[in-house]
């Protein structure tokens, strides 16, 4: 527990999560508020007839008091025009009609009460709807190797509950905030207004509760700073034991495990525990600021009453308007909590956003006449010109730091030739396709698609071009047929129909109870390797890219599949610029031009025949291969 | 769920675990002290609730009497008092419970990972980490919550509204009586709401869940997303979900602001008939401004707890919901466990007997293994070899137990395994299975993982065997260099040999390496097998590999496929019989050949071993 990383790693942590709030963090979150901002205009302006209407109750009930008072009580105090504004009309019953009144208030403050809420709430909901929107663009943006080091449980986090947490505070953190502060200024000000002096002997209290307050704040604070910081470890400590659980067990580690798990509960219990103080110490010293500021009220209003300058109905509104007035303090500590989690989902939401593509396009990419492939025209294998020259210049790659994945690796593929790459584990032949497909780039060097560098070029452009089968099929939730056509509006059913019976995928789909329409179990769980092949070339065929990128699955698949995965694998190859990463005899031999990997490096190219001659590497594995495999073939 | 129904049940599963509420009540005996003061304070506080309004009343009748000022300001100094103590009772009240809840969240969250300890891989696999960790935290929160404020409110606001009606009728029982009116339908309020609450809630559960998972297969699948552009049919997706949460939330937002919209009017009600009977009654001279002032308080007073009552419905409804899902975990019996026929022995010498063994993962799936026979005795190395998904990880994950082993089919030094303690079973074993776990702790507490202590010496020893002793000072703190996932990452070599290293460090009698070595390169395995033909000696150990050059020294091969045992024998003797193992050996001997012939045409042949 003492590494000098863990203890930098618990003050980030800390640091992270203590501040409530943050100008910066406010700022940022505007962005997302501002096309919502008359909504927010609205909600505060709704905040005046709300105070009225919470105003009114009590004055009406004083009304009715002074009025069944007024044959005893001596003198109208001096606010009498705003007890005639409730003077009945003609000859309806006085009370009646102030009750009546005090309901229609009473509803009226329910119903914007209501609407205030709703329209706040809504206000966050349509502001958090749109940054979850821009988080996913943003992650769908980001280039492939961000994937590799970033956890999915921890990004779908940042865009639910990072997201919620934010939502939260509109509802229950800084607007509410805002509008029981301009309450609590209005309450002061009319109470002071009604009677300056009751209004300043009965705030007496405040200042005694601003202290307190201020008091508190800073150990509420200090306390949830700790909750926070102990619940992450409870956290981290479940992830990591439920998914190292194995381990746990096998090294018989359960009874260590427990102690440490039950001790980093136990700090948290405990820093509940100073907080439950707090909050509890919080709400009943407003609570009793309350009752004497109460006991204080009638105890000098009492003299003001005898002598005549005030109505017993107005210490009726004192007591009333000095309650309003102390209720929003009360959920303080919460609201406090609100905020602090929602400017830490805030910060993690931010850090995401800050994450910078790595892969961009250009400001303004070459602008290239290009004939653009249809689903319908691949283009045709024809004249000399034609576009699908693909070059590697002395590419250097690494995933990871100096870890050279390429070395100095050149290749071309003439438009129209149709490559393979041979090579062990680990020669890098993934690689390659994947930087043909801009999903990395490379660390030196260049590639270029017609003499373009793949950097000029658009991705959505470069990408619509390629035609893409990796070993592992990814299936989406969703039908058969969506899963060829990717919701591409260009590939309407009569393609996907058109690219499954080219590559003979339609007579594995049409077994399928609703066909191309079956929706796929699970991600396609319940289909087997070959199946899976079948319908990442039909997708690759509906796409109608021109240049093929083909990583052959090594998986065995049954006899009657392998046939269609081959005659497939055969119409895929038609008519197009491909380069393959083959691992059956049979595709080798239906390509133009093979190139041996080696670390990294491409040790020998050529045609079948011309690399035969040579008798390299490539002469010694076809021999063996032959000798080897041929039996098993055949038998396949 | 249906795995562990289908296992051999141990005595623990026997016992009727008890359930929901009743599972809560033992904690709540268990922390019967607390909750009793708690009541107690509730209780006092309750009568000091009541006595406010009515000192208040009590004040304003000594104005209205025209009693002296002296009077009114004593009786003031009492309202203050009474207050006073008001406040420190509902500190007490509110700290008693509340800790009481955060104690039995405590004891509870304790429980749960015992018992999540406990549970057999077989569970692991059927649950998702996020669920596991939702139902430890969240649903544990939901569970405090309905204790804490919610025991709080359920047992404070009866006893509030006994203490105010009392109250109130002991004044003017006709008022009193025509002010409560309202507030029966409370209850039916409540009712209502909580339908469309609990409604609303479980749609906005259930949408952030579709909007996490089309996040997630959007990453999962995101080399197709980019390579087709299909990104903004996959937004269109996600926008969609978006939306739907969207509608999900203002839904929810709308009733849970409809509620107390709804029930201010209780209030709103009984103080307009205290307004206008009241009124009449005072014009009458049938009762005081006093009275009027203390029933417009007790109706104010009454506002709060009845407002919390609705929020306590919602909290209740979630607390169950959640104790459901907690009991969903802790109902789960632990199907690997001690059985009261167990055998003390001590530690294995390390013989392995499969006979006729059969295992599947789920009822109504496959069977994994069928059928296994196999004998592998004392101090000799077995190699286990097949095609990926033959069974070979599954064969390997018996014998610690890892998975529930039928009766009488997996014998250890001559015992059924289940006879075995676990603990002396798992002492004898060590086991490295394929995905490179590190915790989050530094590099050498991770090596010591499986000792007692941080011992430097076995430390060191097993991470020199392990070819990782090397790789430490390039390390930022060396030993102390802090892995696992909020670690450094190390690269896939590095990991394995410091797994390599935990296992080592613990000098086991049965030493179970699972496919191990695959991402070491060649010169360090080469290395490491040096180390390991020392390390075997005197030891029982299995490799499992789908690479003929990591068994082919071992001195019996078993060859899987499919689930059966279908070769077995030494190196030489499988090559002979030209069967499954002959032929993985030959299409591997094509990959070794082409390396070798590569790296002989690169020029580098004679840097590698």
């Amino acid at each position: 527990m003492s590494g000098p990383a863990r203890a930098q790693d618990s003050l980030h942590e800390e640091e992270a999560l203590g501040k409530a709030y943050d100008a910066r963090l406010m700022a940022r979150l505007w962005r997302w508020v501002a096309p919502y901002r008359w909504q927010v205009v609205a909600t505060l302006l709704l905040t005046a007839p709300l105070f009225l209407l919470e105003l009114a109750p009590a004055w009406i009930v004083k009304s009715g008091l002074d009025r069944v008072q007024r044959d005893g009580a001596a003198g109208e105090p001096g606010m009498g025009w705003l007890d005639r504004l409730f003077d009945p009309p003609g000859s309806i019953d006085g009370l009646a009609w102030l009750a009546g009144l005090y309901l229609l208030a009473m509803a009226g403050n329910a119903t914007l009460q209501f609407v205030h809420t709703v329209l706040m709430a809504r206000t966050g909901q349509s502001a958090m709807r749109d940054l979850r929107r821009d988080v996913y663009q943003h992650i769908q943006g980001l280039h492939l190797g961000f994937f590799d080091r970033y956890p999915v449980g921890r990004l779908v986090t940042r865009a639910t509950n990072d997201v919620e947490n934010v939502s939260e505070m509109f509802s229950a953190g800084i607007v509410a905030l805002v509008t029981d502060v301009l309450k609590m200024i209005g309450f002061a000000v009319v109470l002071f207004l009604v009677d300056a002096r009751l209004a300043l002997v009965a705030f007496l209290v405040v200042p005694v509760l601003a202290v307190c307050a201020v008091l508190f704040r800073a150990r509420i604070r200090a306390a949830f700073r700790l909750i926070r910081v102990r619940i992450a470890r409870i956290n981290a400590m479940i992830q990591e034991s439920v998914t190292g659980m194995k381990i746990v067990q096998l090294f018989r580690r359960e009874a260590r495990n427990q102690r440490d798990f039950e001790a980093l509960n136990a700090a948290h219990r405990d820093a509940w525990s100073q907080s439950i103080r707090y909050d509890a110490a919080l709400f009943a010293v407003v609570e009793v600021a309350n009752g004497i500021s109460i006991a204080v009220i009638v105890g000098y209003g009492a003299s003001l009453v005898s002598g005549g300058a005030m109505t017993i109905g107005t210490l009726y509104v004192f007591i009333d308007w000095m309650r309003r007035f102390f209720l929003p303090l009360r959920d303080l500590s919460a609201k406090y909590s609100v905020m602090q989690s929602a400017m830490a989902s805030c910060e993690r939401i931010f850090q995401i956003l800050d994450t910078a593509p790595a892969i961009q396009d250009r400001e303004r990419p070459v602008d290239r006449a290009r004939p653009v492939s249809t689903p319908e025209a691949p283009p045709r294998r024809a004249g000399g010109d034609r576009p699908g020259e693909i070059v590697f210049d002395r590419v250097w790659f690494a995933y990871q730091g100096e870890d050279w994945v390429l070395r100095d690796f050149s290749l071309r593929v003439a438009p129209g030739e149709r490559a393979a790459l041979v090579g062990a584990t680990g020669a890098g032949k993934t690689s390659v396709i994947k930087l043909l497909a801009r999903l990395y780039e490379p660390t030196r060097g260049c590639i270029r698609l017609d003499g373009v560098d793949l950097r000029e070029i658009p991705q959505r452009e470069l990408r619509r071009r390629i035609a893409m089968v990796l070993q592992d099929v990814f299936l989406f939730s969703g039908s058969i047929a969506w899963n060829i056509a990717l919701g591409r509006p260009d590939v309407d059913r009569r393609a996907v129909v058109r690219a499954a019976r080219m590559v003979e995928a339609h007579r594995i789909i049409e077994r399928l109870p609703q066909g191309f329409d079956s929706e796929l179990r699970e991600r396609g769980g319940d289909l087997s390797a070959g199946q899976r092949q079948l319908l990442s070339f039909a997708r690759a065929i509906a796409h109608g890219g021109d240049l093929l990128i083909l990583d052959e699955a090594t998986s065995s698949v049954d006899a009657e599949t392998e046939l269609l995965v081959q005659r497939g694998l055969h119409a895929l190859l038609a008519e197009r610029t491909a380069i393959v990463i083959a691992h059956r005899l049979s595709t080798i031999q239906d390509v133009d031009t093979i190139h041996v990997l080696h670390k990294g490096r491409c040790v020998e190219s050529g045609s079948h025949a011309e690399l035969l001659a040579r008798r390299g590497a490539y002469w010694r594995l076809y021999r063996l291969q032959f000798e080897h495999a041929a039996p098993a073939l055949a038998a396949g | 769920m249906s795995a562990a129904a289908e296992a051999p049940t141990g005595a623990a599963a026997a016992e009727a675990a008890p359930r929901g509420f009743a599972r809560l009540l033992g904690y709540l005996r268990h922390n019967r002290g607390t909750y009793l003061l708690g009541a107690l304070a509730t209780l006092c506080y309750a009568a000091s609730f009541a006595a406010v309004p009515v000192l208040v009343g009590w004040a304003i009748q000594a104005l209205e009497q025209g009693l002296s000022q002296a009077e009114v300001v004593r009786r003031c100094a009492l309202l203050a008092a009474a207050t006073g103590a008001r406040g420190a009772l509902r500190f007490s009240s509110r700290t008693l419970l509340f800790n009481g809840a955060r104690q039995i969240e405590y004891e509870l969250r304790n429980d749960l990972f015992a018992h999540l300890q406990r549970l057999p891989q077989s569970f692991f696999q059927r649950w998702r980490t996020g669920d596991l960790m939702s139902r430890c935290i969240n649903d544990l929160a939901s569970v405090r919550l309905m204790l804490g404020p919610g025991v709080l409110s359920v047992v404070q606001t009866p006893i509030l509204y006994l203490f105010v009606i009392g109250a109130m009728v002991s004044l003017n029982p006709l008022l009193a009586g025509l002010v409560l009116l309202p507030y029966p339908a409370f209850l039916w309020i409540a009712r209502s709401f909580g339908r469309s609450m609990h409604r609303g809630n479980l749609d906005v559960q259930e949408g952030l869940a579709a909007l996490g998972s089309q996040l997630q297969e959007t990453i999962s699948g995101i080399s197709v997303v980019k390579t087709y552009a299909m990104e903004p049919a996959a937004s269109a997706r996600f926008d969609a979900a978006n939306e739907r949460l969207f509608a999900a939330q203002l839904g929810l937002i709308r009733v849970n602001s409809a509620m107390p919209a709804i029930t201010s009017m209780l209030p709103a009600a009984a103080t307009w008939i205290v307004l206008y009977v009241g009124g009449h009654l005072i014009a009458e001279g049938r009762m005081s401004v006093a009275e009027f002032f203390t029933f417009a308080m007790f109706i104010y007073e009454l506002t709060f707890p009845t407002f919390i009552m609705g929020w306590v419905f919602a909290l209740v409804q979630r607390g169950r919901a959640a104790l459901q899902r907690i009991d969903e975990v802790l109902g789960t019996a632990p199907s690997i466990a001690d059985r009261p026929d167990v055998v003390a022995r001590g530690p294995l010498r390390g013989e392995i007997e499969f006979r006729r063994l059969s295992f599947r993962y789920d009822a109504g799936r496959e069977p994994a293994l069928r059928d296994v026979s196999l004998h592998v005795p004392a101090g000799s190395v077995l190699g286990i070899v097949g095609p990926i998904g033959a069974g070979k990880t599954t064969l390997a994950s018996l014998i610690p137990r890892l998975l529930e082993v039928p009766d009488g089919q997996l014998f250890l030094d001559g015992v059924d395994i289940n006879r075995i303690p676990l603990r002396t079973l798992r002492s004898s074993i060590a086991m490295v299975p394929q995905d490179g776990f590190l915790f989050s702790m530094s590099l050498a507490e991770n090596v010591a993982y499986g000792l007692p202590s941080l011992d430097r010496e076995r430390v060191i020893e097993a991470a020199t065997r392990a070819q990782l002793a090397k790789d430490v000072a390039e390390l930022p703190h060396g030993w102390e260099t802090l892995v696992g996932e909020r670690g450094i990452m190390l690269s896939g070599g590095q990991r394995q040999r410091t797994t390599l290293a935990r296992a080592l460090a613990l000098r086991p009698s049965i030493l179970i390496l699972d496919d191990t070595l695959a991402s070491v390169d060649a010169e360090t395995e080469a290395a490491i097998r040096q180390e390991l033909r020392q390390v075997f000696a005197g030891r029982t150990v299995l490799v499992i590999s789908h690479r003929i050059a990591s068994v082919c020294e071992a001195d019996r091969i078993a060859v899987l496929d499919d689930g059966r045992l279908v070769e077995s024998g030494s190196h030489l003797e499988l090559l002979a019989r030209g069967g499954l193992y002959a032929r993985l050996a030959s299409e591997q001997a094509l990959d070794d050949e082409l390396v070798e012939a590569l790296d002989h045409l690169a020029g580098d042949g004679t840097a590698r071993t």
